[in-house]
């Protein structure tokens, strides 16, 4: 009977663990963008950071190449969701080679001072509905477009399976050990430094792969963000 | 199948060890004291490195695999604005770090000495050779010879292989930890025997957890006291390394707790270890000497610790801020930029103390201000400490001090444009809107292309419609 039971759960497990489809998108919006005391238009996206790592049997290892592709993905996925949303997406070069080391700085100083506030904006999400967080009128140092009104902040994490650490967390299912991909997508106000809009799109690691699904993902995790006032502008990519 | 069972989770443990840890195990407890006094006397008669185990190391899949993945990390910094780059600095952490290093040349290793952008009192080496020292560190110590043991610390870990084999180990711990897991939840044994095995089970896989912090501890253990052979043999003064730990046991920020899962030993402990093994005659600077050993490094890390200065800010270390601005106002007290970054230290730290007190330093109260940091965001930390009388207090003391240092800044250079700009904002912030509004007019004349140009003429605008 013991055995039994514990066969279903693991029949259940296997199929949470091969349902790709799996999306848990949560979305959180200032006020100010919902009474439209804000109004967005335009949005600079900041170089994504994401980390995977591959999860063996004997451990997890960095995956670094793999992680910065999946950043170019991501900020192209959110790239067309706001573009979707009939926001302008300012370029501005954030390419390493084209900075010199003074704004090169100033950019890192700020994604420091967003990841300092990321676990506070991941733990405590509904609070952006009571406008608390800002990252200070410091966001102004990156100087950039002047006509863009957010700044676009992507950070991720994910993990994928090795086919033997699959067979482990499939065998240890009351581990609860799984492969999943986590984004989140910070909206900040280019002149204040206010976030005003916040989503954290969860899923599994088929997005890692399929740059359509990821695309969709993202889209649907900015799907409560209010479409931009005015008619859509040509992307300045 | 009871037997079958137990052998298996013993032989699982026992796998999981490292080889030298399991050949040695039992002579390493016993002999630790003699160890250490016998390492004292290698430091003081030959001061070269001894033959280890990992000169013999060899590549196998996995640590080339890791190689390269440190390799590509290695390059992100670089690309990611973490790396701080001053030719001056460069060439003299190349210097000492070479001087360090000597003929040491193992495979797949280039060293690199770098400074990398981050308040943090902290070092580390990557297993390629790049040696990365953190501004917050190179701001905290306070000579060549602290810097210098650091530097081998970092190296030794270089040198054994030590990021190699604390992931050969980890490997295995982690395979021997799923391996346990799986036997623990399909146990088809009942009874007392299953129940035997299930305990067994579950909290094996804990102790290895444990054994991991415990492998690293002794690691860092090998870098304190081969790093202090190394630095001896290239001529600094031994004391240095004690000396590194001394510095790092300020706890400005009242952040160092002492923690179960901790990786490296206690530093007060590696004091004393480190201590020990330096020979009665060996070479100690004189007092004249170690001045002048001190004031040559300030002058170095002038231009590092201002950068570090910003930094803390950036990252809400305000004390530290204003530890680091004060040691270089010390060092140039008619320095009109020096006296700028430590008024900007005091204008920043707001209605905290510059100095934690006796209590605040409790462990019981540093583990509620990390709570609470993790709770609250600066702004809101700094809120709730407007309200209470001490905070008043000090918020009222550290706006005069800042006014004076700002307005002394001007004194000695009225073409101090940040000076401008941090009176205005502290105007601002001190409701004193028609001279805020002067400050930044003045600093937008001075300043007129400064990257932070359009954040203050915003400012500006906002605060005269306010004053209309």
């Amino acid at each position: 009977m013991k055995l039994s039971i514990r066969l279903v759960l693991v029949i259940l497990c296997c199929a949470f663990l091969h349902s790709q489809a799996v999306d848990v998108n949560a979305q959180y919006i200032n006020p100010k963008l919902v009474d439209k005391t804000v109004t967005i238009r335009s949005a600079t996206i900041l170089p994504a950071k994401v980390e995977i790592t591959k999860e063996s049997a004997k451990g997890s290892e960095m995956m670094v190449a793999e992680s910065a592709e999946i950043s170019a993905s991501v900020m192209e996925a959110v790239g067309h969701a706001l573009e979707k949303k009939q926001f302008t997406v300012v370029s501005n070069s954030f390419e390493p080679a084209s900075m010199d080391d003074a704004r090169k700085y100033t950019l890192a100083d700020i994604q420091s001072r967003y990841d300092a506030l990321l676990p506070k904006l991941f733990d405590k999400s509904k609070d952006i509905k009571k406008a608390r967080f800002t990252l200070g009128d410091e966001v102004m140092l990156l100087n950039v477009h002047k006509d863009a009104d957010v700044l676009v902040f992507i950070r991720g994490t994910g993990r994928v399976f090795t086919k033997g650490k699959t067979a482990f967390a499939l065998v240890n299912i009351f581990s609860f050990d799984y492969p999943f991909a986590q984004f989140t997508v910070g909206l900040v106000d280019a002149r204040t430094g206010e976030v005003l809009a916040f989503t954290k799109p969860l899923s599994a690691t088929k997005v890692l792969k399929d740059k359509k699904a990821l695309t969709k993902m993202i889209e649907k995790s900015l799907k409560k963000l209010p479409t931009a006032p005015a008619p859509a502008a040509t992307a300045a990519q | 199948m009871l037997p079958i069972s137990l052998v298996l989770v013993f032989s699982l443990l026992l796998a999981s060890l490292p080889v030298n840890a399991r050949a040695t195990l039992a002579v390493q407890v016993a002999n630790r004291p003699a160890n250490t006094a016998q390492q004292a006397k290698t430091v003081d008669q030959d001061g070269a490195s001894t033959q280890t185990d990992n000169e013999k190391f060899v590549f196998g899949k996995v640590d080339e695999e890791l190689l390269s993945e440190i390799k590509l990390l290695d390059e992100r910094f670089e690309k990611e604005g973490a790396v701080y780059h001053d030719p001056g600095l460069d060439t003299y952490l190349t210097r000492v770090g070479t001087a360090v290093a000597a003929d040491k040349k193992p495979e797949n290793v280039e060293w690199k000495f770098r400074a990398l952008r981050d308040p943090v009192p902290n070092a580390f080496a990557l297993p390629n050779g790049s040696i990365y020292i953190n501004t917050g560190l190179l701001a905290l110590l306070e000579d060549e010879n602290q810097l210098a043991a650091v530097v081998a610390h970092e190296i030794t870990h270089v040198t054994q292989r030590h990021t190699y084999l604390r992931n050969r180990s980890l490997r295995k711990k982690t395979l021997a930890i799923n391996i346990l897991n799986t036997i623990g939840t399909w146990n088809p044994v009942t009874g007392p025997a299953g129940l035997a095995i299930d305990l067994i089970a579950t909290i094996s896989p804990l102790m290895l957890a444990i054994s991991i912090f415990g492998y690293t501890k002794d690691q860092e253990r090998e870098a304190d006291l081969e790093g202090l052979k190394f630095a001896t043999a290239a001529g600094f003064a031994p004391d240095g390394m004690p000396n590194s730990f001394k510095v790092m046991q300020r706890d400005l920020e009242g952040e160092q707790l002492n923690s179960l899962y901790s990786d490296h030993p206690k530093l007060q402990e590696r004091v004393t270890y480190t201590s020990s093994c330096i020979a009665a005659d060996a070479r100690r600077l004189s007092n004249d000497e170690a001045k002048h050993a001190k004031d040559d490094y300030l002058a170095v890390m002038e231009a590092v610790d201002r950068h570090d200065v910003e930094l803390a800010i950036n990252a809400g270390r305000f004390r530290s801020a204003v530890f680091v601005s004060q040691k270089l106002v010390d060092m140039r007290p008619e320095s009109s930029e020096n006296i700028f970054y430590l008024a900007e230290s005091y204008r920043m730290l707001g209605p905290r103390n510059a100095q934690l007190t006796e209590k605040q330093l409790t462990s019981g109260e540093k583990k509620k201000a990390a709570k609470t940091r993790n709770k609250r965001t600066v702004e809101e930390i700094e809120a709730e400490l407007l309200k209470t009388p001490a905070g008043q207090e000090a918020w009222k003391a550290n706006s005069e001090k800042a006014e004076q240092l700002f307005l002394r800044a001007l004194e000695l250079n009225r073409f101090n444009t940040g000076a401008h700009r941090g009176l205005g904002m502290l105007y601002e912030k001190l409701e004193r809107k028609p001279e805020a509004a002067s400050e930044y007019a003045k600093y937008l004349e001075l300043a007129p292309n400064a990257i932070d140009t359009e954040r203050v003429r915003r400012r500006l605008t906002v605060l005269r419609e306010s004053m209309k």
